[in-house]
């Protein structure tokens, strides 16, 4: 569906026309002033001429973002059944709502890039676009609810706090209210894990568990390190930071909150080193992480066909809603 | 904390009338959140999710009254999980299963104005429970709006949908009328004025609610039926399933704190 405002001018028209990018210049002086704009730290609007590299790294990235959310759901909301309290099911529904609300909100900037979301979701099926590693394994306990929502969602924050700065302003604006709601659903998980852990032996038991499980993914999640200068969506300032620097923030927030708890980190090579504060670890998996991306995860195959049936089974609501009725019109 | 105003016959009347409307709220919430993530839009999706959380919100506020009232020590949580299948009491019309989008929009649709011509016979008798209604009730509202347009959707948009929406009424309408099973004590609600009316004038309401809005698109209004004294009781295997699914957690570790 297109939302009707989001056809009209983000930025006034005289305030379009001083953008010099957008005159009718030679592609290469236009090239030129576009990314002059945004290596210094300049704002792009949907609006706004850009580079076919520009647009295509940003529709990808946010596609993949919106992937992410949408697949995200699936383990997550086979726990909303089996929520024990009242309260945490509410909680758990809303945090699970939250994660279509974001999804929409994403496929809506990807859409206004110029692929259709009907093409997204087609393409996320049929495995041709990627989601996050975290989301192809399985849920077996509740102790993996609160470990999810505390330690995934925390290792996503902290990459979605650098996207607030992001040089395209729709995501960036996007990644505002996005980063305010995960914040809660990392309270919500903190929760979960803290009753449990102050809880009967076996609950705490459950909590170890789940993150003896969930460690490997966690420390894959941002990516193997990579070369600054290389990475053209840092050069395009769509992202703030490299997989390693998200990765050494990740460690230097949580690690003292888990061993606190009384949790034990999975990693004997886990260490701080005092001069360069910098962590050190056993080198993370990533053959796995390759291949799990690539829809070889436990988990992807069966979560991508539960999501084309699901597709298939709704398709008639959507078609009889989203068609315009015939003859009408005329 | 025991509200000793309530006379012991009284407070088993009421006791009952608590317990009707939260398994109901309770069931239905369940059952709606099992379209979160994967409803037919991203839109829907987030709508029925909010809906969703306004009914186990009204299930946990009414079980919350419950628990003051029955003063037996359990808490909303108690009340809500701790029990077998058979001690359920929600109506038989929200038994059936989640199926497919006709089948969720026409049980709730009619689940969703049965519970509003409930919520309208509340009287002034018992003054928390006065005051809760008035919340909900403000609710309810949207959700109505949101049922109502589903339906005018469904029956004009095309074959397929109108077809799926004739045989979702069909499937559930027999059953529909079970909400307003009469309640064991309702003469002392009555005379209590927490009830305004007979279960069985607020169906009569609940009727004229349908059938102005079945009769003009062309809709099967649920058939009378002859009232039922086991329309809450007698639960189908899928509530059974749906039980065994929201207590698996809670009954692996008896009497822990989650």
């Amino acid at each position: 569906m297109t939302d009707p405002l989001a056809l009209d001018p983000v930025l006034p028209v005289r305030q379009r026309s001083e953008r010099p990018w957008n005159d009718d210049l030679p592609h290469d002086e236009r090239y030129a002033h576009f990314e002059a704009h945004v290596t210094a730290g300049g704002k792009i609007e949907a609006t706004d001429w850009m580079p076919d590299e520009y647009r295509t790294a940003v529709l990808r990235f946010v596609e993949m973002h919106a992937n992410s959310e949408l697949m995200g759901v699936l383990p997550e909301r086979e726990w909303i059944m089996r929520a024990p309290t009242l309260r945490r099911k509410l909680a758990l529904t809303a945090k699970v709502q939250d994660e279509v609300g974001h999804a929409q909100l994403l496929y809506r900037v990807a859409e206004d890039l110029g692929k259709p979301r009907d093409a997204m979701l087609d393409d996320l099926i049929a495995g041709k676009t990627k989601f996050h590693n975290v989301f192809h394994y399985p849920t077996k306990s509740w102790g993996d609810v609160g470990i999810i929502a505390w330690l995934v969602d925390a290792a996503a924050i902290v990459a979605q706090q650098a996207l607030r700065d992001s040089s395209y302003a729709p995501y960036a604006r996007t990644m505002q209210k996005i980063c305010w709601e995960e914040s809660v659903h990392i309270m919500h998980g903190r929760d979960v894990v803290v009753t449990l852990m102050t809880g009967t032996d076996s609950q705490r038991a459950l909590v170890q568990e789940a993150l003896d499980r969930w460690w490997g993914p966690l420390m894959q999640m941002h990516g193997p390190r990579g070369d600054r200068a290389k990475d053209r969506d840092l050069h395009w300032r769509i992202k703030a930071k490299t997989s390693e620097e998200l990765r050494q923030e990740f460690l230097t927030i949580y690690v003292p909150r888990l061993l606190e708890l009384g949790l034990v980190i999975p990693d004997p090579k886990l260490a701080l080193d005092d001069e360069t504060k910098t962590w050190t670890y056993t080198e993370p998996d990533w053959d796995e992480l390759r291949s799990v991306v690539t829809g070889h995860g436990p988990k992807s195959q069966e979560r991508l066909e539960f999501r084309r049936l699901n597709r298939e089974d709704t398709r008639w609501v959507r078609d009889s809603i989203l068609t315009p009725a015939p003859a009408a019109a005329a | 904390m025991i509200d000793l105003a309530l006379a012991p016959g009284l407070r088993t009347a009421l006791a009952e009338l608590l317990l009707t409307m939260a398994d109901d709220e309770f069931v239905s919430g369940f059952t709606d959140s099992e379209w979160t993530g994967i409803a037919p839009l991203l839109e829907e999706d987030v709508a029925i999710s909010s809906i969703s959380q306004d009914e186990l919100g009204h299930a946990r506020a009414l079980y919350q009254l419950l628990a003051t009232v029955l003063a037996d020590g359990r808490d909303e949580d108690a009340l809500a999980y701790d029990r077998e299948p058979d001690a359920f009491r929600h109506a038989r019309l929200l038994d059936h299963p989640r199926g497919d989008w006709a089948d969720t929009i026409a049980r709730r649709f009619l689940y969703e104005l049965a519970d509003e011509a409930r919520l309208a016979s509340i009287g002034d008798g018992y003054p928390p429970l006065t005051e809760l209604v008035g919340k909900l009730r403000r609710e309810e509202r949207y959700h109505r709006m949101h049922l109502v347009a589903w339906i005018e959707r469904l029956a004009h948009g095309g074959t397929e949908p109108r077809e799926r929406l004739v045989a979702a009424l069909a499937a559930v309408g027999p059953d529909a009328a079970t909400v307003f099973t009469p309640l064991a004590d309702e003469p002392s609600l009555l005379e209590a004025r927490i009830l305004t009316r007979p279960l069985a004038a607020a169906e009569a309401a609940w009727r004229a609610d349908l059938t102005g809005i079945l009769v003009p698109l062309g809709l099967p209004v649920p058939p009378a039926v002859t009232p039922t004294t086991d329309g809450r009781t007698g639960h189908s295997d899928s509530f059974r399933w749906l039980w065994g699914e929201f207590t698996s957690v809670r009954r692996s570790e008896a009497g822990a704190t989650w």
